[in-house]
């Protein structure tokens, strides 16, 4: 179930005009969309994150708001402002690309002067205002170095810097993560989110790792094939997913097939399980039930779960956490997220054979058609 | 952004506006015009010089005359044609056999002097042309050190000459063109997969089987690029027939350089030109065939 | 690009030394620079023989630069070289620029007669170059030489360029334009300076290429000055001066120290040697 976004659902926060508004927009290459009608507002000062797989759009999305491909319709609005037909030099927005694109033979400091040079700053406030950004990115003192002899991590903040300089209403940055190793990219997560908030700049931020979204963003929108599937808060996008392709994009899903009927879904290999009442849902219609593997308890059942039988096939042990996958029927396995607070042993753990009863609460699990 | 292109139908995601383009047509523009009105205009020139005339005096007059044409049907000049593209496919064939074997120990045994071993070859390349033939005269002379190892060996008597000869001739122009032949193949080679080549000693055994089914296909490419890089320049060389031939090897390059010069009719001169270029050009649309269908076999 | 490292290359011993690619080799490497040797050794000769060396002297050097026809080819061709190498960067940079941008059909088609000039025997371009004057009434002179030699080769430059272009990350261009510098701009500031060693080690070629060019030169030269090199071919033609082995000497020593150049200036600016220019041809 795809929804293509009205502007009330990707709608920002209520009060203050969006800092960013994209009305319709679309791009199309010779026949197949890129982004086919796409509808959202931003608001100011929130960290926004464009997610989703290769080929969603997400990237083509950034670059039209910072001006590098034109769309093919719809408008782009800047805090009310049309800005639509305007080239890249003309919009108070600013990039970091995903490759950094920082000019090799200037040093960093130039680098980072750069934009406000074309701008016409004064000399003695361009010093200033480099001096202080590169403190900021924790890069004082580098400033005479040329972008070829830093690090990656370093070379990134450089093109933070060059961009955050310049004051922009709006930052727009495209996977700016995606080259660093995993250490170094958590801790940049930290410090982005950090001078996004000190700074109060929108930040629009593209990527296809959920988990950067889910830390990150204020809100998110969920992107497939040139569509929002979904737009909201991290916890909007992860607990209540509206989609197929939204529950099983953001983390794990279980998704097992089944009947509607009544406030129950009666599973194709037997078992009715309670879901409350799903108003949306046709009486009689196939479904998959949703449920996340970590809201699946394996023990201490409350009253009015929903509760099944199985057997146990698999056990994985990840350190802090172990994943069951227990098959419920031929063909139908459901995987089991649990900390391993009180089965610290091995023999309390179920094993490979066991038969085991596992349930849910009603609310946790999500019906999709 | 060409390495993150996610689908064929995004391939142009850069979708550049309107007036993005107009700054890199007005760039073009110049060049594209120099170069276009001289080409276009010279071949047209010389196209309708060979319909013309000489007046007494030797200057060329436009005219509407085919007699130079038609004196292109005359033997001699059938003779010269012929012995000047034998020249050259034989001249492309030595550069082919001299080169592989230079290309090869360079690319896949040069280790650390690669680089300076190429460049040992290009570089003297880049001397005057004339010179070096010149040097090349010499060194082919009767008296020169080429003929006194021969000799020495006994691959040569008294009497043997190189220079005015046909073999004089071919190895002025392999000396003056090899280069072309070499580094395209060079770089094929380079860039050839070098487990190709352990997979065929695996099936074949020994290294010159290897090579011929193995090596010799892989680069095929390299090869034909040099073979057209030296076969088009031989075609209209002059200066070996003049320092390395006798009146017996006098190439097309010569007569087309003599009606200019001292023959002093033009027009016979044009003719030979157009000549000349129908030759190039059969030869080159036969060569594009052959490489398209090449392609199409290998797209397969 | 080959993405081998050099040792990995080392260790592929698949072939044990080829004896007969070898042996073929070092006597093409003997073969090469014998003419080259025989030249230069015998500008230094004392006597006048062209077969005999006797006794180490100048005096053909010294010759050289006393023959006032000579010298003032010599001035010639370095004229003709400098104007031929600012004219070809220039067109040839802002052609190569257009055409890698310039998607359109007029693109290709340019793409296509840029070409023309390198596969075309040299023969053919200087009766087509010499027709194209006298057509038009123009006298030969060093001027038209210039002329030739430019439309030669803006062609080198732009194959050069090209691959050089087309190697760049666009992004950098968009980043320039993202911080509020126009098309132009982003050109001027940055583009243009992320190709400069290219663009100086095609400017150094096309000096080397033109100064010793012979068959466009010949057939586009007026009668006085004439450029060196149709000098040297009159000489060869009409019965040798050992003067020429000097003159020879010293046009090698130019051209070789130029092509030195040309190639390491990439390295100069900090980046891999310049062979990469060659192995795009």
């Amino acid at each position: 179930m795809t929804s293509s976004d009205a502007p009330s659902a990707g709608a920002a926060p209520a009060g203050a005009p969006p800092a960013i508004r994209l009305d319709r927009l679309s791009k199309n290459y010779g026949g197949s969309y890129a982004v086919h009608d796409l509808s959202l507002d931003i608001a100011p000062g929130e960290f926004f994150s464009l997610l989703g797989p290769s080929g969603c759009g997400k990237t083509t999305s950034l670059r039209m708001i910072g001006g590098f491909t034109e769309p093919t319709a719809g408008t782009i609005l800047l805090s009310g402002e049309d800005v639509t037909a305007l080239p890249p030099d003309k919009r108070n927005v600013n990039t970091v690309f995903q490759s950094y694109a920082l000019f090799d033979h200037l040093s960093v400091a130039d680098n980072v002067a750069f934009g406000l040079k074309r701008k016409g700053v004064g000399r003695a406030e361009i010093r200033e205002r480099v001096g202080v950004m590169l403190e900021r990115v924790q890069l004082g003192g580098l400033g005479d170095r040329k972008p070829g002899t830093l690090s990656g991590g370093q070379r990134q903040r450089v093109a933070l810097a060059r961009a955050l300089v310049n004051r922009p209403q709006v930052l727009l940055l495209d996977e700016p993560l995606a080259a660093l190793d995993l250490k170094l990219r958590r801790r940049m997560q930290v410090e982005l989110k950090q001078i996004q908030r000190e700074v109060g700049i929108t930040f629009v931020f593209v990527t296809h790792d959920q988990d950067e979204a889910l830390t990150m963003s204020d809100r998110v929108a969920v992107m497939n094939e040139g569509r929002v599937e979904q737009c909201g808060t991290p916890e909007d996008v992860y607990e209540h997913p509206t989609s197929r392709f939204v529950a099983s994009f953001m983390g794990t899903s279980n998704l097992v097939p089944g009947t509607y009927r009544d406030g129950q879904v009666v599973l194709d290999c037997g078992p009715a399980l309670p879901v409350g009442d799903r108003g949306g849902v046709a009486d009689g219609s196939s479904v998959s039930l949703s449920i996340r593997p970590e809201k699946i308890w394996l023990s201490d059942f409350e009253p009015g779960m929903a509760l099944v039988r199985g057997v146990v096939r698999e056990t994985v042990y990840s350190g802090p956490t172990t994943t069951y996958l227990i098959e419920l029927a031929p063909g139908v396995t459901v995987s089991v997220l649990e900390q391993n607070t009180d089965r610290s042993r091995m023999e309390d753990r179920w094993s490979g054979g066991e038969s085991v009863e596992i349930g849910w609460r009603p609310e946790h699990c999500l019906v999709l058609e | 952004m060409a390495q993150r292109t996610p689908s064929g139908a995004l391939r142009d995601r850069r979708g550049r506006s309107a007036s993005g383009t107009r700054l890199w047509t007005w760039l073009m523009l110049p060049g594209t015009l120099w170069m276009t009105g001289f080409l276009i205009a010279s071949l047209i020139l010389v196209a309708t010089l060979a319909l013309g005339t000489t007046d007494p005096l030797g200057n060329p007059r436009f005219g509407f005359n085919f007699a130079n044409i038609a004196a292109m049907a005359d033997p001699a000049y059938r003779i010269v044609l012929l012995r000047s593209l034998g020249f050259a496919l034989i001249a492309c064939a030595v550069c082919l056999v001299v080169a592989y074997p230079v290309a090869y120990t360079i690319a896949l045994h040069g280790g650390r002097f690669k680089n300076l071993l190429i460049a040992a070859i290009v570089v003297p390349f880049f001397a005057n042309y004339l010179v070096r033939m010149y040097g090349w005269s010499v060194v082919l002379s009767d008296g020169g050190p080429v003929l006194k190892a021969l000799r020495a060996v006994g691959l040569a008597d008294a009497h043997t000459k190189i220079l005015q000869s046909g073999v004089g001739v071919i190895a002025g122009l392999v000396y003056g063109f090899i280069v072309f032949m070499i580094i395209p193949l060079y770089a094929a080679l380079e860039r050839m997969d070098l487990s190709l080549i352990e997979a065929g000693r695996d099936l074949y055994g020994g290294p010159l089987r290897t090579f011929f089914f193995v090596t010799l296909p892989a680069t095929r490419q390299g090869a034909a690029a040099g073979a057209v890089l030296v076969f088009l320049p031989a075609m209209g060389d002059f200066v070996s027939a003049q320092l390395m031939g006798g009146p017996n090897q006098i190439m097309i390059g010569n007569l087309i350089q003599d009606k200019f010069f001292q023959g002093q009719n033009w027009p016979l001169g044009s003719a030979l030109t157009m000549l000349m270029m129908a030759v190039l050009f059969i030869g080159m649309l036969g060569y594009l065939r052959r490489t398209r269908k090449d392609e199409a076999e290998a797209a397969r | 690009m080959t993405l081998r490292t050099p040792h990995r290359r080392h260790r592929r011993g698949t072939d044990r030394r080829p004896r007969v690619a070898l042996t073929v080799t070092a006597v093409f490497f003997l073969l090469l620079y014998l003419p080259i040797a025989v030249v230069v050794l015998f500008s230094f000769n004392g006597q006048k023989s062209l077969t005999v060396f006797k006794g180490f002297s100048l005096r053909w050097y010294s010759a050289f630069f006393h023959d006032n026809v000579l010298i003032e080819s010599l001035g010639m061709s370095l004229r003709v070289s400098l104007v031929a190498m600012a004219g070809s960067v220039v067109l040839g940079v802002a052609l190569a620029l257009g055409l890698v941008r310039c998607r359109t059909r007029l693109g290709s088609l340019a793409g296509l007669i840029m070409l023309v000039p390198l596969i075309t025997p040299e023969i053919v371009t200087g009766v087509a170059a010499m027709l194209l004057f006298k057509g038009m009434d123009i006298t030969l002179s060093s001027g038209t030489v210039m002329l030739a030699e430019i439309t030669f080769s803006i062609s080198y430059v732009t194959v050069i360029l090209r691959s050089r272009i087309a190697a760049l990350n666009p992004e950098v261009e968009e980043a320039a334009m993202d911080l509020g510098a126009t098309r132009w701009q982003a050109l001027r500031l940055v583009t243009l300076p992320a190709l400069l060693p290219s663009i100086l080690a095609s400017a150094v070629l096309v000096f080397a290429l033109v100064f010793d060019d012979f068959v466009l030169a010949y057939f586009t030269t007026g009668v006085d000055p004439q450029p060196l090199s149709v000098r040297i071919y009159s000489a060869i033609r009409f019965g040798v001066q050992p003067t020429i082995n000097a003159v020879g000497t010293l046009m090698l020593a130019g051209s070789v120290g130029l092509i030195g150049l040309a190639l390491a200036i990439p390295r100069l600016f900090g980046r891999r040697g310049g062979l990469d220019l060659l192995s795009g041809k």
